[in-house]
């Protein structure tokens, strides 16, 4: 589809949209009432086709926005439908879930957040807020109490029995059980999946997620806009250069700024270092899965000078803090070029060894082929991006589709697989890692000269999506500001958020091993896709921000202390 | 030595039993088996290591690790059958160190008796059955799933194990007698060789190590069988599995390779013997992935069992017409 057959298809909703706006020939907005939200939607998801990314919710004062964002992957253009729904007391709009299966969790979660009900929607449990969290307190509403102080007031009215909880999140238990998690030797961090089986065949699968819930998105609400990059890296460690950059891709969107080319090189060096620690890092979680040890102690081994590279450029292994809105902080230096095209042909020779003996062996083919299958028709329904989506047969890669950085200048290509099982994910992912050095050393080579950050003083107001293609998929950030020195609305969207769904139909019908393996073949992140305090069962703050900063810091002290290493005093800023 | 231990008891009933005892407690039985036992867990997890560039525990590691899983508490869920749950462990164990004490006597003081190789396969199977009466106990639905999967798999190797022994017995000219069938080394010929091969797989499932940790499988059903056991009860578990270590390869030994000799030049070539199975298993262990439990079986049942029965037939024909190497 060009961008001419795209412009013609959307004006064929034009009666049911009041006005389309084009911030940019790849920006294009749709407004429409709630009345008209779903026949919208069905049209831009069936008709048109696009793919679904997300759907946000925002309190605009006077009304609710629900922002449903589409992506076109052959133009690269991100088309959002703006439903208005005026009413604020009793704010409903149709769910779009029934045919679109991918947007279940986001409108469970803008349920959540802001208390918009979703008509017709199959499952309304509770998706992000805890069991105890008061019922009609709306987190992102902007009557809503500033964070730092507890929300919904008086904690002895927090209806904290159990049994006289909101039920929407009670599981049922009906039929025998096998439950992974909340913690599970399968998982590196909490996520709850409850598999109903009959022998060893899961018959249904049900997940629950958010024990870590850390409110980011309100967070970021309290945030001036340089400040967010360093929030946002602590989504989660290994995509803590994905993040960054599309948030500040978003703001420089807003703001009209274009980074200068070294700044872009740099960034585009970073991104794919991360995504080759990244894609190792997952091979060797998976051999750990099924059982092959040598696999994952392998596989961690060679992804070690990865990050030593990484901490050389930036400082630190993970959590590089390196974006910032007009360019980055750190410039690679030029005496570090041989060094990089070095380890690069280190990696690229150790992991052609590593891929062959793992594509290579019978055993891994038996144990893997034709596991987990997660169709092409699936794949859509779900809305999945990444190397999942690939390797069930849709070439989407925002690198290519909606190149930012420096991927249009470079030779590289998409690695797609038709089979859609665990086996076609870890050939994805393994031959990635072989593109993404080739990029390393394109990058490094044409690396030019110049400065590597403009000033930034303004961000006007306005609203501005920036994606990016992380190791696990896209991620997409929207946000609006209001010419303010803080974003009013950021919606985080982490890849893991649109793929771990799709467990729903590439594990149902399979046996409990090949589920658990296929449960880790989407290399879901929890941490991204959930994304504040200690507490207790009763819901009482054991250890606030400060004591916990006081803890970590005796702590390191006395680390220090046994190592004989100088005292060094911290001081609070 | 050990004929002479054996001889010297016979006058005296009393002196007698108090050797069958020491037989059993220190050597070769419970306290000689069981430091060998924890010293081959050693080897498994350092070999393992460097197998996979890490650097592994020191030499006392299983044994500090026995000593301080026995320092823990005992926790039995509520609705477990508590005696059930207690006893499996003990009965494995026991069941295992009267296997190592058969095996052991076979090659120090060449004393079996006739059909020894029947008791054998019984002994060897009963650890599989404690596990799978413990962890049915134990009211888990993970233990449950390792039971089931336990079950499943001795079913699948016995087969192909018994068959492998049926190689070795019309190999030797029929003996049932484990001395005899140590005097001589099935595994030079091509029937001794398929059966051998197929006895280590079958003790590798036995051990539960990959491929066939199903059972157990840490990552899918979070150690399974062993999931409710903690303290002194789990520290037994080890203890047994630390004598399987050292029983399961002896058995290959004393059936297959030619005994285990115990004095003088035929020591080391035994020793030899040992570290060579214990390496055989320690690699298999660390180059495959863990196997479903319908892959295992169907492993077990068609390939090993087709291999087998070609074997046997092979083994007949070989010893009907006098060809050693059949």
């Amino acid at each position: 589809m060009t961008q001419e057959e795209l412009n013609n298809k959307l004006s064929g909703i034009k009666d049911k949209v009041t006005k389309i706006d084009k911030m940019s020939e790849t920006r294009i907005y749709l407004y429409c009432e709630s009345e008209n939200s779903y026949a919208v939607n069905k049209f831009l998801f069936e008709e048109v086709p696009l793919r679904f990314v997300i759907a946000t919710g925002i309190d605009s004062d006077d009304c609710f926005e629900v922002l449903y964002h589409y992506s076109d992957d052959e133009t690269g253009c991100i088309v959002t439908a703006k439903a208005f729904i005026r009413d604020r007391e009793n704010p409903i709009i149709e769910s779009i879930a029934p045919f679109l299966p991918g947007a279940d969790w986001a409108e469970r979660e803008t349920h959540d957040v802001l208390g918009i009900e979703f008509k017709n929607h199959p499952d309304m449990r509770r998706l992000i807020l805890s069991d105890d969290w008061p019922e009609g307190v709306y987190p992102l509403r902007k009557d809503a109490e500033k964070p730092g102080k507890r929300l919904g007031g008086d904690p002895a009215k927090r209806p904290v029995d159990q049994a006289k909880c909101p039920a929407r999140r009670t599981i049922r238990l009906s039929k025998p059980i096998v439950p992974i998690g909340p913690s599970h030797p399968l998982q590196e961090e909490m996520e709850y999946f409850q598999l109903s089986v009959e022998g060893e065949i899961v018959t249904d699968i049900d997940m629950r997620l958010s024990y870590n819930h850390r409110g980011i998105e309100k967070i970021s609400e309290s945030l001036q806009f340089d400040q967010v990059p360093f929030l946002i890296s602590r989504i989660c460690g290994i995509c803590s250069a994905s993040h960054p950059l599309a948030y500040v891709q978003a703001v420089e969107e807003l703001a009209g700024v274009t980074p200068p080319e070294r700044a872009l090189y740099v960034r585009t060096i970073i991104n794919e270092l991360e995504r080759i620690h990244s894609h190792v890092l997952w091979l060797g979680l998976a051999g750990h899965f099924i059982g092959y040890d040598t696999v994952f102690m392998w596989a961690w081994k060679y992804r070690e000078p990865i990050l030593d590279l990484l901490e050389e450029i930036t400082g630190n292994r993970n959590n590089y803090g390196n974006v910032k809105i007009g360019g980055c902080r750190e410039d690679i230096p030029n005496e570090l070029k041989p060094r990089i095209l070095k380890d690069m042909d280190e990696t690229e020779r150790k992991m052609d060894m590593l891929i062959k003996a793992v594509l290579d062996d019978p055993v891994l083919h038996v144990r893997l082929k034709g596991v987990g299958i997660l169709t092409k028709a699936d794949a859509i329904r779900y809305a999945v991006t990444g190397p999942t989506a690939r390797a069930s047969g849709l070439p989407i890669d925002v690198r290519r589709d909606d190149p930012y950085a420096t991927y249009a200048d470079l030779n590289w290509n998409v690695i797609t697989r038709p089979e859609g099982d665990v086996f076609a994910k870890a050939v994805v992912r393994l031959l990635e890692v072989l593109e993404s050095i080739k990029i390393i050393r394109q990058a490094v080579e044409k690396l030019p000269d110049g400065p590597i950050a403009v000033e930034v003083k303004e961000i006007p107001a306005g609203e501005a999506v920036g994606r990016v293609e992380a190791p696990r998929g896209e991620t997409f950030h929207y946000v609006r500001s209001d010419g303010g020195n803080r974003p009013v609305r950021h919606k985080v969207r982490a890849p893991s958020y649109v793929n771990v769904p799709s467990f729903k139909a590439s594990c149902i019908g399979e046996s409990i091993p090949d589920v658990t393996i296929t449960l880790a073949a989407v290399d879901p992140c929890y941490s991204c896709t959930e994304r504040l305090a200690v507490a207790d069962k009763n819901s009482r703050i054991t250890h606030d921000y400060e004591a916990l900063l006081r803890l970590s810091r005796d702590e390191t002290d006395r680390i220090r202390e046994e190592i004989g290493s100088q005292h060094l005093k911290l001081e609070d800023s | 030595m050990g004929t002479v231990l054996a001889g010297r008891g016979k006058g005296n009933a009393m002196t007698q039993a108090l050797w069958s005892l020491f037989w059993i407690t220190v050597f070769p039985g419970f306290l000689f088996t069981f430091s060998l036992g924890l010293l081959a867990t050693w080897v498994v997890r350092k070999v393992s290591a460097l197998v996979q560039w890490r650097v592994g525990p020191p030499v006392l590691q299983p044994f500090y690790d026995v000593a301080k899983l026995l320092g823990k508490e005992i926790l039995v869920p509520e609705d477990a059958q508590r005696i059930v749950f207690i006893a499996a462990p003990l009965v494995g164990m026991a069941g295992t160190l009267l296997l190592s004490t058969i095996l052991w006597r076979v090659a120090v003081a060449q004393s079996a008796f006739v059909g020894d190789v029947i008791v054998v396969i019984y002994l060897m199977v009963l650890p599989s059955l404690a596990l799978i009466l413990g962890s049915s106990a134990s009211a888990n639905p993970y233990a449950a799933i390792g039971a089931s999967r336990e079950m499943k798999l001795v079913m699948g190797y016995e087969l192909p194990l018994v068959l492998a022994l049926v190689v070795v017995i019309v190999k030797t000219g029929g003996q049932l007698n484990l001395a005899a069938i140590a005097q001589q080394t099935p595994v030079y010929s091509i029937s001794g060789m398929l059966a051998f091969l197929v006895s280590l797989l079958c003790i590798q499932a036995k051990l539960g190590f990959v491929p066939f940790d199903m059972a157990e499988s840490e990552t899918e059903i979070a150690s399974g069988v062993l999931m409710e056991y903690s303290g002194a009860l789990l520290a037994v578990w080890k203890v047994m599995h630390a004598l399987m270590l050292v029983a399961l390869p002896l058995f290959l030994i004393t059936v297959f390779l030619g005994g285990f000799g115990t004095t003088g030049c035929p020591l080391a070539w035994s020793i030899g013997k040992y570290v060579l199975v214990l390496v055989l298993v320690i690699l298999i262990k660390n180059t495959n992935p863990r196997v479903r439990i319908d892959q295992a079986m169907k492993f077990f049942w068609v390939y090993c069992g087709i291999a087998l029965v070609l074997a046997v037939v092979l083994a007949a024909i070989g010893s009907y017409y006098d060809i050693n190497w059949l």
